[in-house]
């Protein structure tokens, strides 16, 4: 009775803050999935009032994406087509780069240089987007000029190589945490084998490693996509579309800080058109990101 | 696999040439701002208000705008983000409700940055009628932040053997005393880097910043939230829109004080690790 009673006592006096410990991550949680929710909502809701005026056919067939000219034009190609030239020349420059920075890292490098090239990689991580963008139009860009001296200030080639850096750290990092947990017995057997080092790498860890490889490179197109100081300060807001890399170029997130500035009267159509770039965007990386998530857990 | 490689690994060879241009890259980056900056670079520069005229202008305001930023969305991301990490690997029962949730909070990770600035714009600036001051573009980041606090946290807590909760509750242990006593005294470190590697990312930003607003001329530095924006990545953003060579030089003089910034919150997040690492033992 009184073991009863002491132990009852001790129950109470411990459940105030236990019960109260649940709740209080419970209600962490509810106010981050209603930041997330709140910013699906302003997307879809810009969206939806975009498109009760547009018919979304004219997304696709429309030439050109002029919501406010007095002939106004709603086709989104060539914006997309602009952050597919940013996101694929980026890709050319992070991905051999950065996966072979990653090989060297786990597997050539001493444990000196090893630590002088993770802090390399560490500081282009850490390097703000709008210093990578003053960095390729005022150093890139007239180094360019040496080399194609008709190259136009604005242009997309000083963007995709700024791009392809800033995202060098999250291909090398990321594919160097999938090849170092490759399990030792693969490799083990390898050199058992007799089989060069080359060969290890090319035929067992990097095969092993490829659903992480992979990870990693969706999550750096996804990061180029949505990128915006680099590609608004270097590569401009030329509207009609080109395919030469030495002109500039307009992509969906130019469009986006070039319009926004922070005077985008709320409730225009204006606002409704910026607000559906800002959704299609959102829908591609979010996709692409959710598919890296796959990729990264794959056996 | 740490013997000397043969002169024939033409992937050795490959990496060797990858990892150093990688390194150029870093040391070019870094070298172009110190260069560019060493004219502008001062205490006058760093105390200073923009102003029309080069020679006179400062990035006092913009580092005062940074730190506030930083101060708002620590202050709002880390502890909503770490709860929600905490609830999601402690407490979360595994129904459909929490899944959506959990995959929308981690895509969120993944959404670009300028996507929060325009979201920010519609819901602080517009919605609440906060306008273009400090405390929308702390809420901003902290919105921008919020899922990388819960994904890395999430992380962190996750590498805390499972023999650690098994061990306490096996003791008596309730709930939340596993979770106060052990899961974070042992998470803390790895929770501190992720915080860090948000909070490093959120400074940075200034697209959300530029959309939502951020002045380019703010001559008195920021006192409190609701005064106006402005920070070091949109006045390097808004520098390098001007033609003059004069205002180049005052865009890698705020870069490099961005820098500056960057690197003097992970030392200060550094010696915390070491901290509460050494708390443990």
């Amino acid at each position: 009775m009184t073991a009863n009673g002491v132990s009852g006592s001790r129950t109470a006096s411990q459940a105030l803050p236990e019960r109260l410990a649940g709740h209080v991550f419970l209600a962490c949680t509810v106010i981050a999935g209603l930041a997330a929710a709140a910013v699906v909502a302003i997307l879809a809701r810009g969206s939806a009032h975009f498109f009760s005026r547009v018919a979304p056919a004219r997304l696709l067939t429309d030439p050109s994406w002029t919501p406010l000219a007095e002939d106004p034009q709603f086709g989104i190609l060539p914006l997309v087509a602009a952050t597919g030239q940013i996101v694929v020349g980026a890709a050319l420059v992070a991905f051999p780069l950065g996966l072979l920075t990653a090989i060297y890292l786990q597997y050539y490098a001493s444990e000196r240089t090893g630590s002088v090239l993770n802090a390399a990689v560490t500081v282009l991580a850490a390097v703000p987007a709008v210093v990578y963008g003053y960095v390729a139009l005022n150093f890139l860009t007239p180094a360019l000029r040496e080399i194609w001296p008709g190259i136009a200030a604005f242009n997309g080639l000083s963007a995709c190589l700024a791009v392809g850096v800033m995202i060098l750290p999250t291909v090398t990092l990321l594919s160097r945490s999938a090849l170092s947990s490759v399990p030792h017995a693969l490799i083990d057997a390898g050199i058992a084998l007799g089989a060069t080092r080359a060969r290890i790498l090319t035929r067992v860890a990097i095969p092993a490693a490829s659903g992480g490889i992979a990870a990693s490179m969706a999550l750096a197109i996804a990061r180029a996509a949505g990128e915006t100081m680099i590609v608004t300060l270097a590569a401009g807001n030329r509207v009609p579309l080109s395919w030469n890399p030495l002109e500039g170029l307009r992509t969906l997130t130019a469009f986006l800080a070039q319009t926004g500035m922070g005077d985008v009267p709320p409730g225009t159509f204006e606002h409704h058109a910026f607000v559906t770039v800002a959704s299609l965007l959102f829908l591609g990386t979010y996709a692409v990101h959710a598919a890296a998530r796959r990729l990264e857990s794959r056996p | 696999m740490r013997t000397p490689p043969r002169p024939r690994d033409r992937l050795a060879l490959a990496s060797r040439l990858a990892a150093t241009l990688t390194f150029a890259a870093a040391a070019a980056l870094i070298g172009v701002l110190l260069f560019h900056a060493r004219g502008v670079f001062d205490p006058g520069f760093l105390l200073g208000a923009p102003s029309r005229f080069a020679a006179q202008a400062g990035v006092g305001p913009a580092i005062a705008g940074t730190l506030w930023l930083a101060l708002l969305t620590a202050a709002l991301s880390f502890p909503i983000g770490v709860g929600t990490a905490v609830y999601f690997e402690e407490y979360a029962p595994p129904n459909r409700v929490v899944l959506l949730l959990e995959s929308v909070v981690t895509n969120m990770a993944g959404v670009p940055p300028v996507v929060f600035g325009v979201a920010g714009l519609a819901l602080f600036v517009q919605g609440l009628r906060l306008g273009p001051t400090i405390l929308a573009g702390g809420l901003t980041l902290a919105m921008l932040a919020l899922p990388t606090v819960v994904v890395a946290s999430r992380t962190a807590l996750r590498q805390v053997p499972r023999g650690v909760r098994s061990a306490a509750y096996g003791l008596g242990a309730t709930r939340w005393q596993v979770i106060r006593r052990q899961v974070l005294p042992a998470a803390a470190p790895g929770i501190v880097t992720g915080l860090t590697l948000a909070l490093t990312r959120a400074t940075g930003a200034a697209a959300p910043l530029i959309v939502i607003g951020a002045a380019a001329f703010v001559s008195h530095a920021p006192g409190s939230p609701d005064d106006t924006l402005t920070a070091l990545p949109a006045q390097v953003f808004s520098w390098s829109t001007r033609s003059q060579p004069d205002f180049a030089a005052l865009a890698a003089g705020a870069a490099v004080a961005l820098l500056l910034v960057i690197l003097l919150l992970n030392l200060a997040a550094r010696i915390l690790r070491r901290l509460l690492a050494g708390g443990l033992q």
